[in-house]
C-alpha cells in the first residue's frame, strides 16, 4: 500500500513537472535560449539572480507605438536596466507578417527610438512566444531573481492604442518591480495584456 | 435634392400607376445616397449614428444606434475583447436633460486567430445606445446629438479608428414615429442581443481546478452551444470548450485562464445555443473547488 501511494506521488510529480513548461504567475518561469539581433544567445537561466523582464513586441503595431512613439518603453527600459533589470524585447512574428524584422532592420529600430533594451530577441518560430503563452504585442512578463514568473499581463491599466492615456495610466510592470524588488508581493501578479495579437506562422 | 426630387413628385400626382416602381426605387436610392453621406469613414469601412424614432418627446427614452459597415474580414470588438484589441469608446455630446446609456452589446462572432480567440463583430453590425431622461427639453427645436468615437478596426493588423458622429433630431410634444428607414436595422439588432436566461434555467458552475464546469438547465440537450465570458482572464478563449453529457441541458467545461490567479465567485457571460435556439445572458454562481482531503496515511 505504501509503495502504491509512493508510486502515485512520483506520478503526479512528473505531471507536476510537464506543467510547469508552461509560464504560470508564481512558477518557474519556463527556461530557454534565444538569440538576439547581433548573434548572442541569450538563456533565461544565465540571469539567475536578476529580475528579467520580457516584453513582446511588432513595431508596426498601434500600441507598441502608442509605448514607443511616445518614449514611454524606452523610458521604461531606461530607468529599470539602470537598477540591474534584465529587460528583453522579443519580437514572435513570423515571416511575412507585420513586425517581423531582420536583425539589422531591429538594430536601426532601436537606433532610431534610442530604445534601451538589454537585447532585442528574434522569435520568428515564435516558440518563445507559444513557450511563454505571448498574446499579445505589447505582453509583459517579469520573472524574480529566483527564475519564478512573478508578473504576466498588460503594461498598464489604459487598454487603449492612444498616447493621450500614458500620462494617466498606471505602469502595472513599474508597480510590479518596485513591490518586488523591495521584498514585497506582487499586488497584481496578472492583467488581460492588451495591444494586436502576436503574429504567429499558420 | 428636395428640389431634384419635386418633378418626380408631380409625376406621382399625376397617377401614371407605371411609374410608380421607379419612382419609389429613385426615392429609395436618393435616401441611400443621403444615409451614404451622414456615415463617417473609417479605416475599412464606415460609421453612422441613426436613430430608431424620427424626433425626441420631451420626458421619452429614444434608441440610437451605431451602425458599421466594415469591408470583409475587417472587424471590431464586443465588450470583453478576447485575446487581443480593444472594445469602442464613446464620448458623448447631448443636450441638458439627455444621458446616453451603456452600448447594449449584440452577441459576438468569435474571430479565430490562432492560437488566439477574439470576439467581436464582422461585416455589418448595429450597436444600440439607449437615451434616457429627456426631460429637460422642451417641444419645438432641434436637439443635435453627437458623439466621438474612438475603436479599433482590425483583420490580420489593426488599425485606430477616430469618428466625430453626429444626428439632429426634431424635438416634438406627440410620440414620435419610428423611423422608416431605420427601422430594419434596429429589428435586426433586437434580435441579435442576448435575451436574459429564464429562471428556471438555474445556471451554475463548478471549479474543477484546471475548468469550469458550466451547467444551465435549458430543458433541451445541446452540444454544439459556446460560452463567451464577459470579464477577461476567466477562462482560456481559444481552448475547446468541450460539452459533457446532459439530458437537460448544457454542461461545458471551460478551461481556465492561465492567468487567472485566485477563485472567482460568478461565471458571467453569453451562451450560445446551437440551431438557431438563441443566445442567453448567463450569472452563474462558482462553487469553490473542493479543499484538499486530509492526508490518509
Amino acid at each position: 500500500m505504501k509503495r502504491g501511494f509512493a508510486y502515485v506521488v512520483t506520478l503526479v510529480l512528473l505531471a507536476l513537472s510537464t506543467a510547469a513548461l508552461a509560464a504560470r504567475v508564481g512558477e518557474p518561469a519556463p527556461n530557454f535560449t534565444a538569440i538576439d539581433s547581433n548573434g548572442k544567445a541569450h538563456t533565461l537561466a544565465a540571469y539567475h539572480g536578476r529580475f528579467v523582464v520580457l516584453e513582446w513586441h511588432n513595431q508596426g503595431c498601434p500600441y507598441t507605438q502608442k509605448h514607443y512613439n511616445s518614449g514611454n518603453m524606452e523610458r521604461l527600459q531606461k530607468e529599470w536596466t539602470q537598477k540591474g533589470v534584465v529587460w528583453l524585447t522579443v519580437i514572435s512574428s513570423a515571416p511575412g507578417t507585420q513586425g517581423y524584422v531582420t536583425a539589422e532592420e531591429e538594430n536601426d529600430y532601436i537606433r532610431r527610438m534610442n530604445a534601451a533594451p538589454t537585447a532585442a530577441l528574434l522569435d520568428p518560430t515564435g516558440d518563445l512566444g507559444h513557450l511563454y503563452g505571448a498574446k499579445t504585442t505589447p505582453h509583459m512578463f517579469i520573472v524574480n531573481p529566483d527564475g519564478v514568473l512573478i508578473y504576466d499581463g498588460a503594461i498598464d491599466d489604459k487598454p487603449t492604442s492612444d498616447q493621450a492615456d500614458i500620462a494617466t495610466a498606471r505602469n502595472y510592470v513599474s508597480r510590479a518591480l518596485g513591490e518586488a524588488m523591495f521584498g514585497k508581493p506582487v499586488s497584481m501578479p496578472t492583467s488581460r495584456p492588451y495591444g494586436c495579437s502576436v503574429k504567429y506562422a499558420h | 435634392m428636395v428640389a431634384a426630387l419635386r418633378p418626380i413628385n408631380l409625376m406621382i400626382r399625376n397617377s401614371q400607376r407605371a411609374w410608380k416602381p421607379i419612382v419609389l426605387a429613385l426615392l429609395y436610392m436618393a435616401g441611400r445616397a443621403i444615409a451614404e453621406e451622414r456615415a463617417v469613414p473609417i479605416p475599412h469601412g464606415t460609421v453612422e449614428l441613426v436613430s430608431e424614432q424620427e424626433s425626441i418627446q420631451p420626458g421619452h427614452a429614444i434608441l440610437l444606434g451605431l451602425h458599421f459597415r466594415l469591408e470583409n474580414g475587417w472587424h471590431i470588438y464586443w465588450i470583453n475583447p478576447g485575446d487581443s484589441g480593444e472594445p469602442l469608446r464613446l464620448d458623448w455630446h447631448l443636450p441638458a436633460g439627455l444621458r446616453a446609456g451603456a452600448i447594449e452589446w449584440p452577441v459576438p462572432s468569435r474571430l479565430p486567430i490562432p492560437p488566439l480567440l477574439d470576439y467581436g463583430y464582422e461585416g455589418e453590425v448595429l450597436l444600440p445606445v439607449p437615451i434616457e431622461n429627456t426631460t429637460g427639453l422642451a417641444a419645438g427645436g432641434e436637439a443635435a446629438l453627437a458623439a466621438d468615437m474612438k475603436a479599433i478596426v482590425c483583420r490580420e493588423v489593426c488599425i485606430p479608428a477616430k469618428a466625430h458622429l453626429s444626428l439632429s433630431l426634431p424635438v416634438r410634444a406627440e410620440r414620435p414615429r419610428g423611423s422608416a428607414e431605420t427601422a430594419a436595422i434596429f429589428r435586426a439588432a433586437r434580435k441579435a442581443l442576448p435575451k436574459p436566461a429564464p429562471a428556471n434555467w438555474r445556471p451554475s458552475a463548478k471549479d474543477r481546478g484546471d475548468s469550469f464546469e458550466l451547467i444551465v438547465s435549458t430543458g433541451r440537450s445541446a452540444s454544439e452551444a459556446w460560452f463567451a465570458p464577459l470579464e477577461p482572464l476567466q477562462i482560456e478563449n481559444a481552448a475547446p470548450q468541450k460539452s459533457a453529457p446532459a439530458t437537460t441541458g448544457v454542461r461545458l467545461i471551460l478551461k481556465k485562464s492561465d492567468q487567472l490567479v485566485k477563485p472567482i465567485s460568478w461565471l458571467r457571460g453569453v451562451l450560445v445555443l446551437p440551431q438557431s435556439q438563441g443566445a442567453y445572458l448567463i450569472d452563474a454562481p462558482v462553487a469553490p473547488f473542493p479543499a484538499k482531503k486530509p492526508n490518509q496515511e
